[in-house]
């Protein structure tokens, strides 16, 4: 027999109580100052309950509850030799603590462990598969979207992108997506790729180039990027850090969430830099495709030389260029081919230069 | 069976609230939940959120006796799926919008942004009263059930006029805004016959406002946790409790100290464990708050009586914490 408080639901005064555990019920005898009874409760009807407490609480039956608080040590205990595998005291809650300090910090180090192994490289590496598996068409409307809003208010050069466009088409390349160049008067050196295949060269990368090879070689790196999906792959990797920052921490936002972000950056940094040197490759391909000199590479990137200093190479989205060129030198000395001229991509390039 | 009650004292209860949850033992519920919303990728969140309350409702007591949270990850899912269900339309015709507009015709885009505002702000108030209403029904103490008897009709007035009222103050109604919703939801809580009521003072709050913004520039921000703590205690000073006709009400004693104490603390527990110690975090917070509280005046937590009907609609109760409506 136990004493406690017995609450009937009705009222929060607690009546005090003896409770009796029969083999299948417990009984429980109330008094308040004018009234007493008794209650059977049927084990079936009681809810689960949990007990790292110094109270054990039980709670019974259909809204609203009838409930006892017993304050006295051994009553769980009691119940647990009583009831053995009945419902309500099967605890969910305490399983893990039970494996003590250590399980804990070894259960919380696996967690971080695999919350870094998922965040670095799992993650990404679905959100990946997944932008590579987006429809083709649904990739170039993106890119048509991007396209027409930045060329809002930028001064195109016709004459030069027909050009363009004409020693591209004598080009032999390999794309899933029909190739769209258009140049752009601006005085930074530079060239880009929108997803979908629209390529935007600013006029002065083609003023500095001196030979055609060159710009073989951008237009092949930049297909590269196109091809290989780089950009969209890098939306969905973003999006998917969002999306698992959220499920790690529900309803937290701040500090770990502006870390982790950070993190990602960071490590985003280092997947644009991984994707500049994959694009390098596949500008050395498509020279090596139309017999063209591969040189043309190199050549390519000492015009991109910048005067931005060594120690900043890890907050780069662009590897060094001096790495970029031993990179390229690397790989030419496994490819041999004869390079030749092509007349029709002459004829396009001294249209371009004039 | 011979049956003596001599020894049981029937002494009238005090009606101090206590806090008794441990970090260690939170954490060991959140670990496992962690684990399994990363194996559901996330779809396992309302169950784990269900585990989160029913532990933090367990371990705050009144009088001895803790609170129950009733609700079950089965209820929520189904209001989490309904949650997602509503936002995914919204950010579909918001990316609709940005997807289909074009630099020469923006139109498109703004008809879609103001149908994602517009849905988004019908949303706020039917989220918060679904959460109250919800939140409410499934919390009871010695059984007895707490309850929300707000109308949406209600809530929808107060929150639009409030809020434009404090559109065309340019903010400064804000702090009026923010008394009145709480009048308005702290007014129709229950708990059993005991009712609440906020007493709180648009102006007072503004002043409090203006005051922590001067002090906090010309202090460099430190005075920042005696303002966080002064709004703290003027959310919680200013709950009443009217019980069979006698008040009482809500008094915190937090000091500025404390709350810099905690809040610094917090920020050191969640930068040096990477995130992992915020069990710790809510355990200290509740802590800190609950042990500066007491309810002052007549209140009798022995003479609550059973008022609230049986309530099952989980459908906002995730949706206000998508919206990031931090209230309660």
């Amino acid at each position: 027999m136990f004493e406690g408080k017995f609450y009937n639901g009705r009222t929060s005064k607690g009546m005090p109580a003896f409770i009796k555990l029969e083999p299948n019920y417990i009984s429980i005898s109330w008094r308040a100052d004018d009234e007493s009874g008794n209650e059977l409760w049927h084990l079936d009807q009681i809810h689960t309950t949990e007990f790292n407490d110094n109270t054990t609480v039980l709670e019974y039956g259909g809204f609203p509850r009838q409930s006892i608080a017993v304050f006295e040590q051994g009553f769980k205990e009691a119940l647990e030799v009583k009831y053995r595998g009945a419902r309500f005291i099967r605890s969910k809650y305490d399983s893990f603590q039970k494996t003590g300090v250590r399980g804990l910090v070894v259960g919380g180090l696996s967690l971080l462990v695999v919350a870094v192994v998922l965040f670095f490289w799992g993650v990404p590496a679905l959100a990946e598969k997944a932008a590579s598996h987006f429809p083709v068409s649904y990739e170039r409307a993106m890119g048509e979207k991007l396209h027409n809003q930045f060329m809002h208010g930028q001064k195109v050069d016709s004459a030069k992108t027909v050009a363009l466009q004409q020693y591209l088409g004598a080009l032999n390349i390999e794309s899933d997506f029909p190739i769209q160049v258009t140049v752009v008067k601006n005085d930074m050196v530079n060239a880009f790729a929108l997803p979908g295949g629209f390529i935007v060269v600013h006029d002065a990368i083609i003023d500095e180039m001196e030979n055609h090879e060159e710009l073989a070689g951008l237009l092949g790196h930049e297909i590269g990027h196109v091809q290989l999906r780089h950009s969209t792959k890098a939306i969905a990797r973003s999006l998917s850090y969002y999306m698992l920052l959220s499920v790690l921490f529900g309803d937290v936002s701040g500090i770990a969430a502006v870390i982790l972000d950070n993190a990602s950056t960071f490590h985003n940094l280092e997947y644009s830099r991984k994707a500049e040197t994959e694009s390098d490759k596949a500008g050395l391909e498509l020279l090596s495709m139309n017999g063209l000199n591969p040189k043309g590479m190199v050549w390519l990137m000492e015009r991109l030389q910048t005067e931005s200093p060594e120690f900043l190479k890890f907050i780069s989205t662009h590897p060094n260029t001096d790495d970029r060129i031993k990179e390229i030198e690397r790989q030419m000395k496994n490819t041999s081919y004869s390079s030749e001229s092509n007349p029709v991509l002459e004829a396009a390039w001294k249209k371009l230069k004039e | 069976m011979q049956e003596t009650f001599t020894e049981v004292k029937t002494n009238i209860s005090e009606p101090t609230l206590a806090f008794k949850g441990k970090g260690s033992e939170l954490f060991s519920i959140q670990i496992v939940n962690i684990a399994l919303m990363l194996v559901t990728l996330g779809l396992y969140y309302p169950w784990a959120k269900a585990k989160n309350l029913h532990y933090i409702y367990r371990k705050t007591e009144l009088a001895g006796s803790p609170f129950t949270f009733h609700g079950t990850g089965k209820e929520m899912f189904i209001g989490f799926i309904k949650g997602i269900g509503i936002l995914a339309v919204l950010y579909g015709v918001l990316l609709y919008g940005i997807f289909n507009m074009t630099p020469e015709d923006m139109g498109i885009y703004f008809i879609c942004l103001a149908i994602f505002m517009v849905g988004l702000s019908l949303l706020v108030p039917m989220a918060l009263h679904g959460m109250m209403r919800y939140r409410t029904s499934r919390t009871s103490w010695r059984g007895i059930h707490m309850g929300y008897r707000g109308k949406l009709g209600s809530m929808y007035k107060v929150f639009y006029l409030n809020m434009f009222l404090t559109m065309i103050t340019f903010g400064i109604y804000g702090a009026w805004f923010t008394t009145n919703l709480r009048k308005e939801i702290i007014g129709n809580m229950r708990f059993g016959n005991a009712r609440f009521s906020y007493t709180g003072d648009g102006g007072d709050l503004l002043i409090l406002h203006i005051k922590g913004y001067f002090l906090t520039i010309v202090t460099l921000g430190i005075y920042s946790f005696w303002w966080a703590k002064d709004l703290i205690n003027f959310y919680i000073n200013n709950i009443l409790i009217e019980q069979d006709g006698k008040y009482s009400r809500l008094d915190s004693s937090l000091t500025g100290w404390q709350n810099l104490k905690l809040t610094l603390g917090n920020l050191l527990i969640m930068v040096f464990t990477l995130g992992l110690g915020y069990s710790w975090v809510v355990t200290r917070t509740m802590h800190t708050i609950i042990h500066n509280c007491v309810i002052l005046g007549e209140f009798n937590p022995d003479m609550l009586a059973q008022t609230e009907e049986e309530y099952k609609n989980a459908t906002f109760e995730d949706m206000a914490d998508m919206l990031d409506i931090g209230l309660v």
